[in-house]
């Protein structure tokens, strides 16, 4: 009775939606006419005739890779980092978090502006203090580096994130453990390979799922910052589908590349949720 | 020993470094679009792009009120949010209590199906709902924006809910059946008062997401008098290009102090969520 409210909206709405897109998948669908049944031909046509989807799907495995070394990564290395300081963590834990909290389109302008070329933004400048060759150097509009200045924007966002899912983890590692390790004269290095971080593994491990998920669905910073270009450098999957339906009105092939990003985020989600924190339970 | 004590020093001099060039680093953006809010024309023209403002200039607010649309985006994006989070605070504090302390048969398929959509993405969602939204013709209009993210966000903030009500004591809710409390009534006069916490949590992330949210409604509204904050900030640089800076960088500063309010006020209610599923592993 109290979770029906809620299974019927969930249901209706997500569930519902997922089914509907695997069926608008096999028509032709653009928008305002008939839905013609075609079958697997918006599949046939996107695994063999279409040129940029593989380079897509590349980019957004690329993309992904980037994303648990900045996020997983760098949000590890800073919350072991708040561990380690004694005074004003909380604070400093508050400040880190801020990107998480200012909207994508908002940090996505800022991005723009600190790193535009004409007029020379705050990057450029500072780096031409040094060598005035920088002054010109194009960041976004760079097709060898647009991938990766939109991954960076986007660890940059989500970072704090997983630093605070870490720092409460780490803080909560139980003090005999790490006394015994201390007793023993292991090194302060040697505290976290060898007792901190095994003790939090199957926190680890639900973060990389969840920025690994996060990462094959990015969506907002490819749009918004780089536009996917120059070209396709930078395109993803989730923004590619959006692309193929919303401007070119092809809704059942966008449908299809849908598939792609569903089948994606949840089958590596679940296969590595049974695989791996089944495993970490060992420990 | 004061070998073993200058070590000591170093140490603390270089965790205090990185301290600060982190800060640095996650803060910069903010200060140096707040600085630049306050540079003239003149200043964008003359001085570097980090130099700080030659002097307090509010010209670019008053572009950015004379304008004049950014009270409908504002009344839009309170509508919105307010109502998305009332919703979903709704239905998800009931389902987290049903499936928490009310023992039924499938609870832990019905706990699976829930956390399912924690996977799926929001934004393969939109051409299905297109198509239903436009055959009922509700597109452009705010059930269209609100019904989706309370949908989406229904996994994250469920699971909030059950694992606040899974620590709560089993006596508070049998001593409400002692009483001859129907199971409607312990929840709302004896749960939902000791709960608060919870409600903040979900209420304060999940209000500052939507706050932020770009796609949905990006998708579903076409009118202006329907836009919220992002995305008229969005249309706002589409519409002056890099020629008005200074607006722009007002109009950020106007878009997210709202969200930086609510989080300097109630950062211990959302960053508790986040936390407390990591100890729970």
């Amino acid at each position: 009775m109290f979770v029906l409210p809620a299974f019927v909206v969930f249901s209706l709405i997500v569930m519902f939606s997922i089914v509907w897109v695997f069926i608008i998948g096999f028509t032709d669908w653009n928008g305002f006419s008939q839905m013609n049944f075609i079958g697997l031909k918006n599949y046939v046509d996107m695994f063999t005739a279409d040129r940029n989807y593989w380079g897509i799907v590349t980019n957004t495995l690329v993309y992904t890779i980037y994303e648990l070394f900045l996020q997983v990564g760098g949000g590890l290395l800073v919350a072991i980092f708040l561990t380690r300081i004694t005074r004003g963590r909380a604070g400093l834990q508050t400040l880190y978090y801020i990107p998480v909290i200012v909207s994508t389109v908002a940090l996505c302008q800022i991005f723009t502006m600190l790193l535009s070329v004409t007029p020379p933004g705050v990057v450029n400048s500072l780096l031409g203090l040094f060598n005035s060759d920088f002054l010109y150097e194009e960041w976004i509009s760079n097709p060898t580096r647009s991938l990766a200045v939109a991954a960076f924007v986007e660890g940059y966002k989500y970072f704090g994130l997983y630093m605070v899912i870490f720092y409460a983890a780490l803080i909560a590692v139980p003090k005999e453990l790490t006394e015994a390790a201390i007793i023993d004269g292991a090194s302060a290095f040697r505290q976290y390979a060898q007792v901190k971080l095994p003790y939090i593994m199957p926190v680890i491990i639900s973060n990389f799922i969840l920025v690994l998920n996060g990462s094959m669905r990015s969506f907002d910073v490819s749009f918004l910052l780089t536009k996917g270009g120059p070209g396709n450098s930078s395109q993803l999957l989730a923004p590619y589908m959006y692309k193929q339906a919303f401007s070119s009105m092809k809704y059942g092939y966008g449908s299809a590349v849908s598939m792609t990003i569903i089948i994606l985020c949840v089958g590596i989600g679940l296969l590595l949720q049974k695989y791996l924190l089944g495993r970490a339970e060992e420990y | 020993m004061s070998i073993h004590r200058s070590h000591k020093i170093f140490g603390r001099t270089v965790k205090g470094l990185i301290a600060v060039l982190l800060m640095l680093l996650c803060t910069y953006p903010m200060i140096y679009v707040l600085l630049s809010s306050f540079k003239s024309s003149d200043d964008f023209l003359h001085l570097a792009s980090y130099q700080l403002p030659s002097h307090l200039d509010f010209v670019n607010y008053w572009t950015v009120f004379e304008q004049g649309r950014i009270l409908t985006y504002f009344k839009n994006s309170i509508i919105i949010t307010l109502t998305t989070v009332i919703l979903l605070l709704g239905l998800a504090s009931l389902a987290g209590f049903g499936l928490s302390k009310i023992n039924f048969r499938g609870k832990k398929s019905l706990l699976f199906y829930f956390n399912l959509g924690l996977m799926l993405p929001m934004q393969v969602a939109l051409i299905p709902l297109f198509y239903v939204f436009s055959a009922i013709s509700l597109l452009d209009t705010y059930p269209a924006v609100i019904i989706p993210q309370v949908a989406f966000s229904l996994a994250f903030s469920i699971q909030i809910f059950y694992s606040f009500y899974k620590f709560l004591p089993n006596d508070i809710v049998e001593a409400g059946i002692i009483d001859g409390c129907s199971p409607l009534q312990i929840f709302t006069k004896i749960v939902v008062p000791v709960s608060q916490n919870a409600f903040l949590t979900v209420a304060t992330m999940q209000g500052v997401f939507c706050w932020n949210e770009f796609i949905t409604t990006y998708t579903f509204t076409k009118s202006i008098s329907m836009k919220t904050v992002t995305l008229g900030l969005n249309d706002f640089v589409g519409m002056y290009g890099l020629t008005d800076w200074g607006a722009t960088f007002a109009m950020i500063i106007l878009t997210v102090l709202p969200t930086l309010l609510v989080y300097f006020l109630a950062n211990k209610y959302m960053l508790a969520g986040l936390s407390a599923g990591a100890v729970k592993g």
